[in-house]
């Protein structure tokens, strides 16, 4: 009970994790007051003013805008719409590849998804769409449907060495069961918000980590073969989760366990 | 005019340029590779659950252990916790989803098997086979089952689920 009232408390499922993976039923004042302080003070915002200095010096939002083929101040609600299908691109990306293409559109070496440019200037362009609600359209197009059936297949699907799939874990009917000590989130609920929160700090990795990841992180705990960054797959896999936060405010970054 | 054409090719020209810039592997091959065998039957082998010591003890470490690095108490006689080629052997991590007898942050994905003997088998509400057929691949009588698949795809021996049938049909 003193539990269940204190993570009502803290507004977020997330943080309750963190207490029961400690296996204890209460919080130390000492735990509380950390949450608190990250709440307030996000180590993450770091990451994402660099991510402004990248992008301001490589990029710039009048030709972010203008590669995409948008006007600059319909940025925010635009990019709370990712993946989408990107003309340009000939295909349904996520906004990290949308950076790539912005990079090589302004004549500059492209890098990796992983590099902390990528990272760092994916997580600023999507913090431009704070306070927008997601609003990805999973049937604007031909292309869209497609990735959406391909995410949904992805997510069902058993493989790996214990036989799992995304949905063993994250289907409706198990939605706050425990894994171990772990309630498991429902990644469509108003307090999780899957897509609109990450990139998120994580606090048991001390870092800043992007929804793809998050996911090649639940793939390798449950012994599923990572599926790269960027791949048809993985991306469909962000259509799919995105999809079951629609509505959702985006709020980056957020702050996990 | 000659403007705007120029521009819209210029556009065209370069939604060419940018597909080819994005970073997009082809995963086919990893997930081919990943992919599970069809759900299976199984036959339980002679002499499979029994209430050997040595086999109660393997199947209790296999419960309630994730793998070998994780995992501080030395492995029981007939178990390793690094395999031959130097990574950590997997156990059952079934815990992460059932309590049972003396079980430590348990889940609950699962149902209870505390008492399993008395509450399930004893009665025939469940019997040996069900149990072996369960652990070994739970799709044959549960399609839409959450449990993990243990033996149809590799991640134990014939003699490991023995050892984890017997754990769970078991006095405690
Ligand atoms: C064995 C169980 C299990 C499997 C399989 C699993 N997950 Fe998870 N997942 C979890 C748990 C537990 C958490 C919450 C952990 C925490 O609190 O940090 C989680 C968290 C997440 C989150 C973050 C939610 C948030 O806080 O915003 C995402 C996204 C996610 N999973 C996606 C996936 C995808 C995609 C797959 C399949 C490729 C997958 N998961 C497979 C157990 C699992
Ligand atoms: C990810 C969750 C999960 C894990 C891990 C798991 N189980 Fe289960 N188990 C379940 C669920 C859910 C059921 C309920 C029946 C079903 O859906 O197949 C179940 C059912 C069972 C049953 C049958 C109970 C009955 O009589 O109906 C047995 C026995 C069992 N599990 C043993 C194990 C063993 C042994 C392991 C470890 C090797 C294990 N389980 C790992 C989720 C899990």
């Amino acid at each position: 009970m003193r539990n269940f009232s204190i993570c009502a408390a803290l507004l977020s499922i997330s943080l309750c994790g963190l207490l029961n993976a400690d296996e204890q039923l209460s919080m130390s004042d000492s735990d509380k007051a950390m949450y608190a302080e990250m709440v307030e003070n996000n180590p993450a915002a770091m990451d994402i003013a660099d991510g402004e200095e990248t992008f301001n010096r490589l990029i710039g939002e009048e030709a972010y805008a203008k590669m995409l083929g948008v006007k600059a101040k319909d940025l925010p609600k635009y990019i709370a719409g990712f993946p989408r299908f990107v003309k340009p691109a000939g295909k349904v990306v996520t906004l990290a590849q949308t950076l790539q293409m912005a990079m090589a559109d302004r004549g500059q070496n492209v890098p990796k998804l992983e590099s902390k440019e990528i990272v760092t200037m994916s997580a600023y362009v999507k913090s431009l769409a704070n306070d927008q609600k997601t609003n990805i359209d999973v049937k604007a197009n031909k292309q869209m449907k497609e990735m959406m059936a391909l995410g949904q297949a992805v997510f069902e699907e058993r493989r790996g060495g214990r036989g799992l799939s995304c949905n063993s874990c994250h289907s409706p009917d198990i939605v706050g069961s425990r894994l171990r000590m772990q309630p498991l989130p429902d990644l469509g609920a108003k307090e999780t918000a899957a897509a609109g929160t990450w990139p998120a700090y994580r606090m048991t990795q001390s870092a800043m980590v992007t929804l793809d990841k998050r996911m090649q992180q639940c793939m390798k705990n449950a012994l599923l073969a990572e599926i790269p960054l960027g791949s048809k797959e993985m991306v469909a896999l962000e259509v799919y989760v995105t999809n079951k936060t629609k509505g959702n405010a985006i709020q980056i970054p957020g702050l996990k366990r | 005019m000659r403007k705007v054409i120029m521009l819209g090719i210029a556009t065209l020209l370069g939604a060419a340029d940018l597909s080819s810039v994005i970073e997009s592997p082809d995963a086919t091959a990893i997930l081919l590779k990943d992919a599970l065998p069809a759900p299976k039957m199984y036959t339980m082998p002679e002499g499979c659950i029994t209430d050997n010591s040595a086999a109660i003890a393997r199947g209790k470490y296999i419960f309630h252990n994730l793998n070998g690095k994780e995992t501080k108490e030395p492995a029981p006689e007939g178990l390793v916790k690094i395999l031959p080629n130097g990574k950590e052997k997997q156990y059952g991590n079934c815990v992460a989803c059932h309590n049972i007898e003396g079980a430590k942050g348990y889940g609950n994905i699962g149902p209870d098997l505390t008492n399993y003997k008395p509450l399930y088998m004893d009665n025939g509400v469940r019997n040996a086979q069900f149990v072996y057929q369960k652990i070994a691949d739970p799709r044959v009588d549960n399609a839409q089952t959450h449990m993990t698949v243990n033996l149809a795809n590799g991640l134990f021996t014939e003699r490991e689920v023995c050892d984890l049938a017997s754990y769970v049909a078991s006095k405690k």
